[in-house]
């Protein structure tokens, strides 16, 4: 029964219940609620076991519970998506390299600027690599260079999908060596791996992790990174750089927070994540999971964000054509 | 080696690792039970877990799920019609009239049985053979996948009950539904209709679940309704009358059936681990293809889609079949042969294994304790399974009008948590719509979910193989396996054109 006093006890309730949530609103970062971390990829993939690095020891230093949420629906963009609707405080940030926030930004209609996130701090940087069969008559870059100088577009090279972490710096490879080669791009790492093992393709391009275990086996051969130094787990492969070919883009996996979220609040998170990425319990999960950490602040992760927008402008304006 | 084998079997059977996988198992036959919830997404959630048990506690935890969820999707599959699991859809074709004609228990017994036979099938091989199995794996290039993934549409005809038109069409509306979305060579976004969460395409469990569970779900639930109508409450009676009372007595499971279903669970055994072997293909594929084949190869292949047992074992087999045999291009060269041998990699990769050609050689002692382990899991699996399935044959006969809202929400549940994502549930409720349409017209849901399947993997290998060859379509028949496959579509097609005529003939 509707009565007066009905009606004044559930205003009563909802006003006590609506001043708690005014508390959290006033309560000091990061008091108020967990913190959630979104990852635009499916569950188990190199980004999300990198966050779950930071996120695990970075719990405990912040005192507050952090859930790592995967989003992988349309292509990333769902958790892009999000994190944008969500309220400005810090409480939802995304982890990311930069496919689904930058290649997707400038590729397609989004429904947001690149200049909307702000790069917090990186956890780690995977780095693009070309590889070969050991058996392959191409033992280094030259080589491949003096192949296809001779026979234009005769190798084919795999390489994951169209415009991806592993496929960017190729393009930009061949731009700068003069070349051009039949690309094939596959559903990823493990499927160019599996195409060059069966003798389907040239050569590959992926990630070390990918290539780890054949190329301990002595099955594999990596030509190139397409970093500024070399990889720690591929201590004798030379880096593009070296061989006189500037193809550096590596794929930083960064923490970004939307843009609106208060400077204090941004602050606590950077310095706060950096001390996680420095703890035992950090080095120890990237010890086993073969993760190298890069505990970087804004004060690279800004620039190194800025950089990798303009080489992937550079690169996809000869795409687009 | 007499140290090694001691270390192994410590630290395969010490007691919190036998634990842990025994909830794993139990967590997954639970988890596969529910539509919408899958073992795939038991395991995701658990991930973080492997930072903090043992290695083989983790790895026997995630592999129970695994293989209880191979199994569980069965039990929903067979008790409501609706499958658990992706994996469990071609279940359902036998199973549920198995069910419905009252022998349930020897349904759920047989697929039990068949599930763990196949499931052991390629664990053996998984641990003896893995190598040299994946070297002729890698032999499947993009032209061999294509003359697969071409043969596999020819099974859509072998799979048709009724008549064989529909059963195209509808592959062809799974086939469009699988084009929408980022294009698998461009990623140019098709048919999205500027939407963008359709950028991605359309995901196949909520599809799945909502093409098969929901329908089923709304169409019991619109059966239940319309049975208040006392002319219906009559007719129903009359129905049950003929059908005659459930006779747990005659429900049975014995070794005659075992051995009767035997060549089909072979049948889904043997396709279940090759098909699980090729990095892809997925454990739909296989249990579909494995209905298909066993069809084709029976003495009766007219009771298949009646209830035949036979028609619950094949698919059964294959799909646990896919368990063991997914995980073999994983350890033989650390490529995941489907989305939960990658989560696997996850953990191993979480652990310090690094998973391919070096896995065996440098972490001999854990890698041969997960063999045991593995192993093992199976029998924890028939052992559980077979205390539960009363318990949850008990459950299916719960009023429908309990039942029907208590799934359709879990499914609701489990597809939102499965990827995080709302526009999933829409999926899954524009799809329960279609599938309602579609069954009342007759049309077959199995080759829809086929075309559905097949489709972007036939379209990505034809584009690869293209530009292999250089735009040569000759390219194509260059290679003996993929002419095998196309040698055995056009003896498909040939022994369907023979049997179409005879059939006409005997009818004049």
């Amino acid at each position: 029964m509707l009565t007066k006093r009905t009606i004044l006890l559930g205003a009563a309730v909802m006003l006590a219940v609506l001043s708690f949530g005014t508390l959290a609103f006033a309560t000091e970062f990061p008091k108020a609620k967990q913190i959630r971390m979104v990852v635009p990829y499916g569950a188990g993939g190199g980004v999300d076991i990198s966050t779950r690095i930071l996120a695990t020891p970075a719990q405990d230093i912040l005192g507050q519970r952090i859930d790592v949420v995967c989003m992988p629906g349309a292509g990333g963009q769902e958790g892009i998506n999000f994190v944008l609707q969500q309220p400005k405080d810090g409480y939802t940030l995304l982890v990311t390299d930069y496919g689904p926030l930058v290649t997707t930004a400038l590729t397609e209609e989004v429904t947001y600027d690149l200049s909307d996130w702000v790069p917090l701090v990186q956890i780690t940087e995977v780095v693009p690599t070309f590889f070969v069969l050991a058996e392959s008559p191409l033992k280094n870059v030259d080589d491949w260079v003096k192949a296809a100088k001779e026979k234009p577009e005769s190798l084919t090279v795999a390489h994951g999908r169209h415009l991806s972490v592993p496929h960017l710096p190729l393009i930009l490879f061949e731009k700068t060596a003069g070349i051009k080669n039949t690309h094939v791009p596959t559903s990823g790492g493990s499927e160019a791996l599996a195409f060059v093992l069966g003798k389907k393709v040239d050569i590959g391009a992926s990630v070390p992790s990918t290539i780890a275990s054949t190329v301990k086996a002595g099955t594999m051969h990596p030509l190139a990174v397409c970093s500024l130094e070399r990889v720690a787990t591929l201590p004798d492969t030379p880096t593009m750089k070296e061989l006189g070919y500037d193809v550096v883009l590596p794929a930083w996996y960064t923490v970004f927070a939307p843009k609106g979220v208060p400077e204090e609040t941004l602050k606590i998170l950077e310095e706060k994540f950096i001390e996680a990425l420095k703890s035992e319990g950090a080095k120890e999960m990237a010890g086993k999971s073969n993760v190298l950490l890069t505990p970087y602040g804004r004060d690279k992760t800004v620039g190194l964000y800025e950089g990798t927008i303009s080489s992937l402008k550079t690169i996809l304006a000869d795409v687009k054509k | 080696m007499d140290g090694l084998f001691m270390q192994v079997l410590e630290g395969a059977f010490a007691l919190p690792v036998v634990l842990y996988t025994t909830v794993g198992v139990f967590l997954g036959i639970t988890v596969g039970a529910i539509p919408g919830l899958s073992g795939d997404m038991a395991i995701a959630l658990l991930l973080p877990l492997i930072y903090k048990v043992s290695p083989a506690a983790a790895l026997g935890m995630l592999m129970g799920i695994y293989k209880g969820s191979m199994f569980g999707g069965s039990i929903s599959a067979i008790s409501f019609g609706v499958p658990g699991t992706a994996a469990a859809a071609a279940t359902v074709e036998d199973g549920y009239p198995a069910k419905l004609k009252g022998y349930p228990m020897q349904a759920m017994l047989t697929a039990l049985y068949s599930s763990v036979t196949g499931d052991l099938l390629s664990t053996l091989l998984l641990v003896f053979v893995a190598v040299p199995m994946a070297k002729v794996a890698l032999h499947f290039g993009p032209v061999e996948f294509f003359a697969l993934y071409v043969f596999a549409l020819m099974m859509i005809s072998l799979l048709v009950v009724g008549e064989m038109k529909k059963g195209i069409a509808a592959a062809a509306i799974g086939l469009f539904i699988g084009t929408i979305g980022m294009d698998p060579m461009m990623g140019s976004v098709r048919l999205s209709f500027g939407i963008s969460s359709l950028r991605g395409g359309i995901p196949l469990i909520p599809l799945l679940v909502g093409v098969f569970a929901v329908s089923e779900l709304m169409i019991q639930f619109g059966r239940e309704c319309a049975s208040r109508s006392a002319k219906k409450v009559a007719e129903d009676a009359k129905k049950a009358e003929d059908l005659g009372i459930y006779d747990p007595a005659k429900d049975r499971m014995s070794l005659k059936i075992y051995r009767s279903t035997f060549k089909a669970t072979l049948i889904g055994s043997g396709m279940g681990t090759f098909i699980g072997a090729l990095p892809g293909a997925g454990s739909s594929l296989a249990a579909f293809m494995s209905y298909g084949l066993a069809r084709k190869m029976s003495r009766k292949p007219e009771e298949f889609g009646t209830g035949t047992l036979e028609g619950v074992a094949a698919p059964e087999a294959g799909n646990s079949a896919t368990a063991g045999a997914s995980l073999i291009p994983l350890f033989a060269f650390g490529i995941p042969g489907s989305a939960t041998a990658a989560l696997f990699g996850a953990a191993l990769i979480m652990q310090g294994i690094n998973p391919g050609p070096m896995m065996i050689e440098e972490n001999k002692v854990i890698i041969y304790t997960l063999f045991v382990i593995i192993i093992y899991a199976t029998f924890i699996n028939l052992v559980l399974s077979h205390g539960l399935i009363p318990l949850y044959a008990k459950l299916a006969q719960i009023k429908a009008c309990y039942l029907v809202p208590t799934v359709f929400a879990l499914a609701l549940l489990g597809t939102f948590a499965s990827r995080n994502s709302l526009f999933d549930v829409w999926v899954l409720l524009a799809a329960g719509v279609l599938g309602i349409y579609l069954r009342k017209n007759d049309f077959p849901l199995g080759p829809l979910v086929l075309g559905f399947i097949v489709g972007p993997g036939a379209e990505k290998a034809l584009r690869q193989a293209l530009l292999m060859g250089r735009g040569e379509w000759m390219f194509l028949l260059k290679s003996p396996i993929a002419l095998g496959f196309y040698g055995l579509c056009i003896l498909s097609l040939l022994l369907i054109h023979f049997s179409v005529k005879k059939k006409l003939v005997e009818e004049d």
